[in-house]
């Protein structure tokens, strides 16, 4: 049976119904990975063996009329910053090859607990460090939709997995835009929640104030059932908010378009936006218009210090957070040091790859005494700032809509060798993390060689509901989503 | 030449609680096989998370109300960088701009040491030397990496030896009294870094020694002679060398316990770049006013305040006032043996019994005493029997520490063991007329000079087997003999 394109509820109708059974569904995507993913390289790790034995228990409880988790048959690919027990974990780092964690990431856990099946874990830049996966220490990830592109990143494997349909859903982070900008590049859907909304306990820290777990999909209402289940305060990570999570899903049609007021902010349709990716979203916010929302031009002055102050920040957490990473507890490390300090120099030395050097010594340098004041104590009450001009904004309006990329897919190699280049394709989606509000990304067209464009809805704290239920009646007027590559 | 000494100390205290400061494992590390009491988060694994332990946080509160500190309103972890292989997160997570709480002081006598502040942090691993088939080998134990401690930094206003020394014993007998940490010295869940240099007048001019950090010192003694040491050896670096003070000379010393010297570790240390930052990974904390006056309200009576009380209520002088306060186990043994509302002469007499038989005899035996088995009325019964010369107060020390082991009224005891004071002046006068008999040469003495008499009281009360009320026994003696 050609399961192709199906989403999560569709899958589990023919499951439930006995039309197939789970070992059906894993053997079908791991076929397809075989055929497929030697040519996009989505994933590190493919987890046949463990994919099979979760796929034969959950055949056994349906068989044995037991109660099954509200994710059995759902197949996912995780993103290989996930630690996953006993499952090769390398966070797309030399650093990390051949680790083995001895424990799970708190919502990957949440999902396995759902009866969801892992099928394998996917490429990224090396600890999320990117935009293309093209940093990734083994290799980088193609875009399905033409090969010769990148899938965006860091997220990339897991977009181009979900995108090739390799699986159904994925997992993902977004520190600056990694979940939103390959969701955008690969024509799937994605979901940059609430900081604080899904736990950080279990996945190799990048930035971690900015860090957002979160969840790709073929459209915004698998995303609605999956936030159900990974959202909620996790006593392992004290940054999440002990919130009652809504039950997404029943509450995917509750936002009446009629009056809708819809923010579009003017920094985020200007130059260095492409001019076809601006015309498809202004054709989305248009849609929404003809549907009876009120569009509302709104500014956001700030935006254009949203690289500045990430790239302070980010790179100054970072350089804390790798420093764990010194090949003495876990990790690869050298032989035949004379000392402590050469030990430690040759091994992050020979195995760190060359961006997350980068950022070490960005970080390093920002947080040096005498730099500090001018760097991280400035970008911290700018971050501020930005913060509070999306609050206020969202006073006014009850969305804002604006690209997610300023670009279509580009060529692989293209930025590789420009970092600054590499940076700016965040541009429009930095500033959501600096300030920590929710945003979803879903598809809304192609450009003339037919490579996707996405659009993002950015709501206030914990607003996940709203945009979801708003992206959702969107991909009921639209079939963007449900194209699929020719691959 | 005039040579102030500017001593100040910091003073790390590891915090007795359940578990560690940012995860569930047990803080405790003594004697426990290596790497036993560890998790995701203390070894610094990819994807661990610290979660602040929030009765650790609370009883550094409670240490700096004692200290009269006030708390910060809003506080927050900062991160430390360095490398170091028992750091596993290559980060010290501490506090730096906002501490839990700032500006104490603690008395020493009639003089004030004040308190920068206090703060929360975590300990390290323990790096362990080994050789092992003559291969030398570097091994770490993290069982203590993360456990809480909390920082209490002095300003310099400690000038000599004996004052640091004081300092220390105060600081221990407080943290001892609120009960947050054995605050052992010898087992390291107390350390101390004094910081010392000299203010130098010479005919108008005024010189201040390069500041010295001292590491290392593992006892009280150890304190007090390496500052002793270190004030000498700068004394005599200033008369060879002249060298003083300046932004970037502050030079690292280790403590040699067994040569009794400081030796140089690290020359001319600039401020180590640490690069702090705000821990992202955890929240501000803030305390609201009344959960730190529940704070407040949980500090039990503090060592100044027994002492004061113990002066004015039982009019005790100050070495033994001090003597019973400065171990918190003891005074609250002795509090219960005193029972409630004890008269002054009560308290007086128990108070004499505690520092004299009771610890004498916890010194000889190496005993430490158990509450449990203190008995208010028998301590009430002896002070009654001793008021009324019914036992005499030799008797009274014996009988004591017999009736702590046996449990029993050690008026019974004495009674049992004949050692009622006989005050019955026929028995006395019988005795008394025997030993005269029987002692011419000390009778004649007598005669000659009276106040050779005790010569005779003694072989009185040898003959009642130490039961005759010595005071009846003189008058009955010089009554027969005059």
């Amino acid at each position: 049976m050609d399961l192709k394109s199906l989403t999560i509820s569709q899958i589990q109708e023919l499951l439930f119904s006995k039309q197939i059974s789970a070992v059906d569904i894993v053997k079908f995507y791991l076929q397809r990975i075989k055929k497929i993913d030697p040519q996009i390289k989505a994933f590190i790790t493919i987890t046949e063996k463990e994919a099979l034995k979760q796929a034969e228990i959950i055949d056994s409880k349906i068989k044995k009329g037991e109660s099954v988790g509200k994710l059995a048959g759902a197949v996912m690919a995780v993103k290989d910053i996930f630690l996953t027990k006993d499952i090769q974990t390398t966070a797309s780092s030399q650093v990390l090859k051949d680790y083995l964690p001895q424990y799970s990431s708190t919502i990957y856990q949440k999902l396995i607990d759902e009866d969801a099946i892992i099928i394998g874990k996917t490429n990224t830049d090396p600890f999320a460090f990117g935009g293309s996966t093209e940093n990734s220490g083994f290799f980088t990830t193609k875009n399905p939709w033409n090969l010769s592109k990148v899938p965006g990143g860091s997220s990339g494997g897991s977009a181009a997995a979900v995108a090739a349909d390799l699986c159904q859903f994925a997992l993902g982070t977004d520190t600056g835009g990694s979940i939103r900008l390959p969701a955008s590049l690969c024509n799937i859907s994605g979901l940059k929640p609430t900081y604080g909304l899904n736990s950080r306990y279990g996945i190799t820290a990048m930035a971690s104030s900015f860090d957002c777990p979160g969840v790709f999909a073929k459209n915004v209402a698998d995303l609605a059932l999956l936030t159900k289940i990974t959202a909620g305060v996790d006593p392992k990570d004290a940054t999440t908010i002990d919130n009652p999570v809504p039950d997404y899903s029943e509450i995917l049609n509750n936002v009446d378009l009629k009056g809708l007021k819809i923010g579009l902010p003017k920094e985020y349709f200007i130059d260095p936006i492409n001019t076809e990716v601006k015309e498809k979203v202004m054709a989305a916010a248009k849609l929404f218009q003809s549907k009876g929302a009120i569009l509302v031009d709104i500014s956001l002055p700030n935006t254009n210090l949203g690289i500045a102050v990430y790239y302070i920040l980010v790179p100054s957490e970072i350089s804390a957070n790798m420093a764990r990473y010194d090949g003495i507890r876990f990790g690869r490390n050298t032989d035949n040091n004379p000392d402590i300090t050469s030990y430690y120099m040759n091994t992050r030395g020979q195995y760190m790859e060359a961006e997350v050097k980068r950022r070490i010594l960005i970080g390093t340098y920002a947080l040096s005494s005498g730099y500090y004041d001018a760097y991280y104590t400035k970008a911290s009450k700018v971050r501020t700032l930005i913060k509070n001009e999306f609050t206020n904004a969202l006073k006014e309006v009850d969305v804002i809509l604006a690209p997610v990329s300023p670009t279509v897919a580009w060529d692989i190699g293209a930025k590789a060798n420009d970092p600054l280049q590499m940076y700016l394709v965040d541009a429009f989606t930095v500033c959501i993390n600096v300030a920590g509000v929710p945003s979803v990304a879903l598809p809304c067209g192609f450009n003339q060689e037919n490579l996707p464009i996405g659009f993002q809805l950015i709501g206030n704290f914990f607003e996940e509901s709203k945009i979801l239920s708003i992206a959702n009646q969107y991909q009921q007027f639209t079939d963007y989503h449900l194209q699929t590559p020719k691959i | 030449m005039k040579i102030t000494p500017i001593i100040g100390l910091e003073v790390h205290v590891e915090l007795n609680t359940k578990s560690k400061m940012f995860c569930s494992c047990s803080a405790e590390h003594f004697h426990v096989d290596p790497n036993t009491h560890t998790c995701p988060t203390c070894l610094g694994l990819p994807g661990a998370l610290p979660v602040p332990n929030k009765t650790a946080c609370e009883w550094c509160i409670k240490l700096g109300l004692a200290l009269g500190c006030t708390p910060n309103e809003s506080s927050f972890f900062e991160r430390k960088n360095y490398f170091y292989p028992d750091l596993a997160k290559g980060y010290q997570l501490t506090q730096y701009e906002k501490p839990f709480v700032i500006n104490g002081k603690i008395k020493i006598g009639d003089q004030e040491v004040r308190i920068n502040r206090a703060h929360m942090e975590e300990d390290t691993g323990k790096s362990v030397h080994i050789k092992d088939n003559g291969q030398e080998l570097t091994l770490i134990d993290y069982n203590r990496c993360g456990v809480p401690l909390v920082e209490i930094v002095s300003e310099p206003d400690i000038t000599s030896a004996q004052m640091a020394k004081d300092y220390l014993l105060k600081m221990q007998q407080i943290i001892r009294y609120i009960g947050i940490s054995d605050a052992d010295i010898e087992k390291g869940s107390m350390r101390c870094e004094p910081t010392v240099n000299l203010k130098i007048e010479d005919n108008d001019q005024v010189f201040y020694t390069p500041l010295v950090e001292i590491k290392n010192v593992a006892s009280l003694t150890g304190v007090q002679t390496a500052i002793d040491f270190e004030i000498k050896r700068q004394t005599e670096a200033f008369k060879q060398t002249g060298e003083v003070k300046s932004k970037n000379n502050k030079n690292t010393f280790g403590w040699d316990a067994d040569k009794n010297q400081t030796f140089l570790q690290r020359e001319k240390e600039g401020s180590s770049d640490y690069r702090y930052f705000p821990e992202p990974d955890i929240p501000h904390i803030e305390f609201t006013k009344a959960e730190i006056e529940a704070i407040r309200k949980s500090i039990p009576e503090l060592p100044d305040q027994k002492f004061s009380r113990y002066q004015k209520d039982f009019g005790l002088n100050d070495y033994d006032a001090n003597l019973l306060v400065s171990d918190i186990n003891f005074s609250q043994i002795f509090e219960k043996a005193i029972g409630q509302n004890p008269t002054p002469e009560m308290a007086k007499f128990t108070a004499n019994l505690f520092l004299g038989a009771i610890k004498t005899y916890l010194n000889e035996s190496q005993e430490s005493l158990d509450i449990n088995k203190i008995n208010p009325e028998y301590f009430k019964n002896l002070f009654d029997s001793v008021t009324k010369s019914e036992i005499s107060a030799t008797v009274a020390k014996q009988v004591i520490i017999e009736s702590y082991h046996i449990g029993q009224d050690p008026v019974v005891i004495a009674k049992n063991s004949g050692l009622i004071q006989v005050s019955d002046s026929g028995e006395i006068e019988k005795l008394a007329k025997e030993v005269i008999a029987a002692n011419s040469k000390a009778v004649s003495d007598y005669l000659k000079n009276p106040a050779s008499i005790g010569f005779l009281i003694g072989k009185l009360m040898q003959a009642s087997k130490g039961s005759a009320n010595p005071k009846l026994a003189k008058e009955i003696l010089e009554k027969l003999l005059n």
